[in-house]
């Protein structure tokens, strides 16, 4: 009976697909999206700092020492402040186009170079400190969802919520005090450094100590509750069952069933993340004084310069955008089910 | 020699008497099949063989496997046991595969885990070995789970049930969410490989006639006992305990004239006769639905008098529910029209909105189709508040809830889904249809996911309805003995088609077209046992 009946099974729901033609698209639309909210930031960057925001940037540049008209005049010229609004705006994005950011107003060099000189020290540290708060969020968050219940996990996610609700500039204060002077208190080398690499690097880590501290303790939380939830939720999934009565062990039934499953969800938050770790960044470099972009935006905003705020709102955002990207992408890359959707 | 043996077997959860005193004995290379409703404890009984029940759960009792006690075993021995001994055919295999693994590797799993040394090329040959034993091509252990039908995801979880040439096969409710036709390729399947590898199996499923069809003996278990047990032939055709002569009544023979417009129902017996059927309610000419490049519904005519009911029957992927759809005014046709009341589905949100106060949607599982947080009362109310009924709402929830026979209805008004049963929920979901100027009634599976023994009362309310209000039903549907039960006219559906079209006893009992015939065929015969020779009683 069942050969005569083969032919009248319905196809597979899905056939196997997610090769060349699926697989370009999503790239594509995906890509394409992130294309046009780097548009909108270009414009909303153009509005917020050149529209919206309050401010003289001729009293600016000449830190409010007295200044004839003709000066006056002459710097609003040069900077292109003279022209209308819309003259601004075509002006700033011819300048975007060939990567110009503008000069600064106070450091009188182009923005985009010192935007330069301080990504290294900002990469570094949301480098090292996504990195660690990473692999110790989902470390927990693993070990507090396989014994949920236990003192263990009470006791981690309750330091978790704790430090995840503690505000990041007083969580730096008091790390400098509690520790009393055993690391410096800011900036990302002493001037007295011998020059060559070991000491410089030595030195670095020394002063990289606390502001990664602050910054892991701000952060891991979220992955350590994400990765918790995610897991507990798989724990109750059917295919478990049959992994167990397969006679697989416990500890086999976790590590191949379901701590894989649960971080799928879990990686994509990370990367989604770790665009907002960069802007989150600013509290923890101004509080150690960490020469970085963070630190950059807070000195920006104190005169304010405005074309060196446009380029760090700009890097920022963009930072944002495409690690959304990165997250897309990367969750098709793991997860089959998005694959063939 | 006998395989599997359970002596008072006692399973306890918190403020739960799962399984109650079960004595039952399996022997090698035997078919016993397990019948109940859902909590009646089968699926706890099935999974204590290899104490695969969470911690919570209390056992006492004997299991004997293979004459080794289960429950004093250590965990490494249990573990061997696992699988290489006794294996499971999970029921839904949607949710017991692994949806992130591919399934050649979830079938090597086993295989890996129990002879550690097999060299790789030797998994992968067997891996494609247990595919070709169930039909399957080679080259879909590259697959994903998703990337199967249901089918064929079945047809998996059973060649992964063999990979370790188990002697027991545990298999719950292995084809429950599967078509009629699928089912019976599956169950072939299942049966045939047992009885060539000479495999114990115990099946476990609602559906008597699902067990006649397969197993040599039947056990029928109610509140955690066993109530009747037996050679299934004779269970089935002479059942000595009521309890089994309501299961065995609850599916059709098609062809019985005593269940013809007459469901096995405790309650009030069902007003029959077609005589209430009046104007054309629902006319659909050459309707064509496509997605893409795939028409779901390819030229459909068909039509529905108001006080008719209408059964259009097909298996998943036939079009029927995009059909259904069409008519709810939720798609939109691509070509053809759909008339109700001689004017077609409208299309703008005003007309929707008026056209849903006289159709109405059922959909097969009312657990999900209700909200859990909303009572009786908010569930049924909420199309009145919608559509702006005018009049008491306190009395118009009343009135719904005793037409769709919740009585008395001040009982049911502040109950949360979850306190009822799955009949009264099904009834709590009609009723919320019935609140409205309700004439035309899609129910889509109405009755696919309920007990057997609710099963009757539902399609005798369909029926009463009909003859107290006039309402017209169009039941969508795989199942030929709902058909039979309380339809006039019967559309057959294939591949966006209809195939064949008429009276119920003309289409059901003379056939014309070969689809509708492999249909009938697939419906399983319970006085039909497949396994050829009654044995005799053993153990117990």
């Amino acid at each position: 009976m069942t050969d005569a009946l083969t032919t009248v099974e319905p196809p597979a729901a899905a056939t196997p697909r997610g090769g060349g033609g699926g697989t370009l698209r999503y790239v594509l639309s995906k890509v394409g999206a992130a294309l046009i909210s780097l548009g909108l930031i270009v414009v909303l960057g153009f509005v917020l700092f050149r529209v919206l925001l309050p401010g003289d940037p001729v009293r600016t540049l000449t830190r409010g020492a007295p200044v004839t008209p003709e000066g006056a005049a002459a710097l609003e010229r040069e900077y292109g402040f003279d022209l209308p609004l819309w003259g601004q705006f075509t002006r700033y994005l011819g300048n975007l186009a060939h990567g110009d950011l503008d000069r600064s107003l106070v450091f009188k060099v182009p923005v985009a170079q010192k935007i330069g000189e301080r990504l290294g020290p900002t990469l570094l540290l949301v480098g090292v400190g996504t990195l660690i708060a990473v692999v110790l969020g989902l470390w927990l968050g693993t070990r507090t969802a396989w014994r949920r219940g236990s003192r263990f996990d009470r006791t981690a996610t309750g330091i978790a919520l704790a430090l995840w609700s503690a505000p990041t500039f007083w969580l730096g204060l008091v790390l400098l005090t509690a520790t009393g002077g055993l690391f410096p208190s800011g900036g990302i080398t002493y001037p007295d450094t011998p020059p060559d690499f070991l000491s410089q690097a030595l030195d670095t880590a020394h002063h990289m100590v606390l502001p990664t501290i602050t910054l892991v303790a701000v952060v891991y939380a979220q992955y350590q509750l994400v990765m918790r939830s995610s897991l507990v939720e798989e724990m109750h999934a059917e295919h478990l069952l049959t992994a167990r009565a397969k006679g697989l062990r416990d500890d086999e039934v976790r590590r191949r069933h379901a701590v894989p499953n649960a971080l799928l969800p879990t990686v994509t938050l990370v990367f989604l993340h770790l665009g907002l770790v960069v802007s989150g960044a600013i509290t923890v470099e101004t509080v150690f004084s960490w020469p970085g972009l963070g630190l950059l935006t807070f000195e920006a905003l104190r005169f304010p310069d405005y074309p060196l705020l446009q380029g760090t709102f700009l890097v920022l955002a963009a930072a944002v955008v495409v690690m959304n990207l990165v997250a897309d992408l990367l969750l098709r890359v793991l997860d089959p089910r998005v694959r063939a959707s | 020699m006998t395989l599997l043996q359970l002596r008072d077997l006692h399973v306890r959860y918190p403020g739960e008497h799962a399984v109650a005193g079960v004595d039952l004995a399996l022997a090698a290379g035997e078919t016993l099949g397990l019948a109940g409703e859902s909590g009646c404890g089968k699926s706890t009984l099935a999974m204590s063989v290899l104490r695969l029940l969470p911690p919570t759960a209390e056992v006492d009792g004997e299991i004997l496997f293979d004459g080794e006690d289960v429950s004093t075993m250590s965990w490494g021995r249990l573990r061997a046991v696992r699988w290489a001994g006794a294996s499971v055919v999970f029921q839904g295999a949607m949710h017991a595969l692994n949806p992130v693994h591919r399934i050649g590797e979830q079938i090597a799993e086993p295989i890996r885990v129990h002879s550690p040394k097999t060299p790789p090329a030797r998994v992968r040959e067997r891996v494609a070995e247990l595919l070709a034993q169930v039909e399957l091509p080679a080259d879909r252990a590259g697959a994903y789970p998703h990337q199967l039908s249901g089918g064929q995801k079945q047809r998996v979880m059973i060649a992964m049930a063999l990979a370790c040439d188990p002697k027991l096969v545990i298999a719950d409710e292995p084809t429950t969410a599967l078509d009629v036709v699928v089912q019976a390729q599956v169950l072939d399947v299942l049966t045939r490989l047992v009885t060539d590898h000479g495999i114990g199996l115990l099946l476990i499923s609602h559906d008597l006639a699902v067990l006649g069809a397969t197993c040599g003996r039947l056990a029928v278990m109610r509140r955690g006992r066993v109530v009747e047990e037996g050679p299934a032939h004779r269970v089935i055709t002479a059942p000595t305990h009521p309890y089994t002569r309501t299961l065995a009544a609850a599916f059709p023979t098609i062809g019985d004239p005593a269940s013809r417009y007459n469901p096995a129902t405790a309650g009030e017996p069902p007003v029959a006769g077609t005589e209430a059927v009046g104007e054309e309610l629902l006319t659909i000419r050459d309707l064509r639905v496509t997605f893409g490049a795939t028409a779901a519904v390819a030229g459909v005519d068909l039509s529905v008098r108001a006080g008719e009911i209408v059964a259009l029957v097909g298996q998943s992927g036939s079009g029927k529910t995009t059909l259904a759809r069409t008519v709810l005014g939720l798609r939109k046709p691509d070509s053809g029209q759909v008339l109700f009341d001689g004017k077609p589905v409208p299309t703008s949100t005003k007309g929707l909105k008026a056209h849903r106060k006289q159709v109405q949607l059922v959909l097969q599982d009312p657990t999900s189709a209700l909200n859990p947080r909303h009572t009786v009362h908010e569930a049924v109310a909420e199309g009145l508040r919608i559509h702006g009924v005018r009049g008491d709402e306190a009395d118009l929830v009343r009135a719904a809830l005793t037409d769709a026979e919740l009585r008395p209805a001040e009982k049911y008004l502040g109950s949360l889904p979850h306190e009822l049963s799955g009949g009264q929920r099904q009834r709590v979901v009609i009723a919320g249809a019935l609140a409205l100027s309700l004439r035309l009634l899609v129910a889509d599976e109405p009755v696919a996911s309920l007990d057997a023994s609710v099963r009757g009362e539902v399609l005798a309310l369909l029926l009463r309805l009909r003859a107290r209000l006039g309402l017209a039903t169009l039941v969508i549907t795989h199942d030929l003995g709902l058909a039979w039960n309380i339809a006039d006219r019967v559309a057959v559906m294939h591949r966006g088609v209809i195939v064949e079209h008429g009276p119920v006893e003309d289409v059901l009992l003379r056939p014309h077209h070969d689809y509708t015939r492999s249909l009938l065929a697939a419906v399983p015969r319970p006085d039909a046992g497949r396994t050829a020779e009654p044995r005799a009683d053993q153990g117990v």
